[in-house]
């Protein structure tokens, strides 16, 4: 269990957030002119590695905003919290 | 209202926790985000929409929620007709805001059940199965917040010391009451 910091709420247990998956995936602007691999690494492959990572959270069971964070998954540490369409602030 | 089903006549009172549900209440829902949405809204309820998280404002007749940076429920203070769905007030912002296409207005009246809980045991209760930290919430009269009571989804609004109405949708309604009824008998 930890606390997050909803930027619109304030600070609200994780019981009341759902995760969204990995954030600032690009869709291909010609998608039709992808292979078949490249649009499945568009659309499946997740990165998934101990350390650093950018979500997408959302705050479900509160104001319902979406909104990203910056999440060391080794230790749930929570190295930034920002708005959606926000550029990520460097860590 | 007509064929509304009140959740349970009766009443809890137990260890310094006492709960009711007020019914009918009027519940509007509101969403817009432009300065005309606001303008419009404030011209016709007599009152400015709270823009600080986890607040509310109020007049005599009408309470107005925060619930999101661009979402607020608009309750009436005391109850309305048994005899009639419709509200004026409803139609009146219907009419301005969502046909005019500032934002959406929904009659979400039917949708959530008022319960009245009052005591010096209610934030005991809370503890009892709610992630939030109700410190700063009880000192400040008017504040809201929306979170998870026994894995249910409440809107909870301090109307006064140890005093709050919390909004809870129909369909969990007797569940939250009877958990509310076993957890406070085991205060």
């Amino acid at each position: 269990m930890f606390v997050i910091n909803c930027p619109y709420c304030g600070e609200r247990d994780q019981q009341e957030f759902k995760a969204g998956g990995e954030a600032h995936i690009e869709r291909p602007k010609q998608p039709t002119e992808l292979s078949d691999d490249e649009w499945a690494e568009y659309l499946f492959m997740r990165k998934n590695i101990k350390g650093i990572q950018y979500e997408r959270w959302n705050h479900a069971h509160g104001c319902r905003k979406w909104f990203n964070m910056i999440r060391d998954t080794s230790n749930d540490e929570i190295k930034a919290i920002y708005k959606m369409g926000e550029k990520p602030p460097s860590i | 209202m007509l064929s509304y089903n009140q959740v349970t006549n009766s009443e809890i009172n137990k260890n310094g926790v006492s709960i009711k549900e007020i019914a009918p209440i009027m519940k509007l829902n509101l969403r817009g985000k432009t300065r005309e949405f606001f303008t419009n809204v404030g011209k016709n309820l007599n009152m400015i929409l709270p823009t600080e998280a986890n607040t509310s404002s109020s007049s005599d007749k009408l309470t107005a929620i925060w619930l999101s940076p661009d979402e607020w429920m608009i309750v009436s203070n005391e109850t309305n007709s048994k005899e009639t769905n419709t509200y004026e007030l409803n139609d009146i912002l219907f009419n301005n805001i969502s046909k005019t296409s500032l934002g959406a207005v929904t009659d979400v009246t039917d949708q959530f059940v008022q319960l009245e809980i009052k005591g010096d045991k209610i934030y005991e209760l809370f503890s009892s199965g709610c992630p939030f930290n109700f410190n700063l919430f009880r000192e400040k009269k008017g504040s809201t917040t929306q979170t998870l009571l026994n894995h249910i989804d409440v809107i909870i609004h301090n109307k006064d010391k140890d005093y709050v109405n919390l909004f809870v949708r129909r369909s969990f309604a007797k569940h939250l009451w009877e958990w509310m009824e076993d957890s406070s008998s085991r205060l």
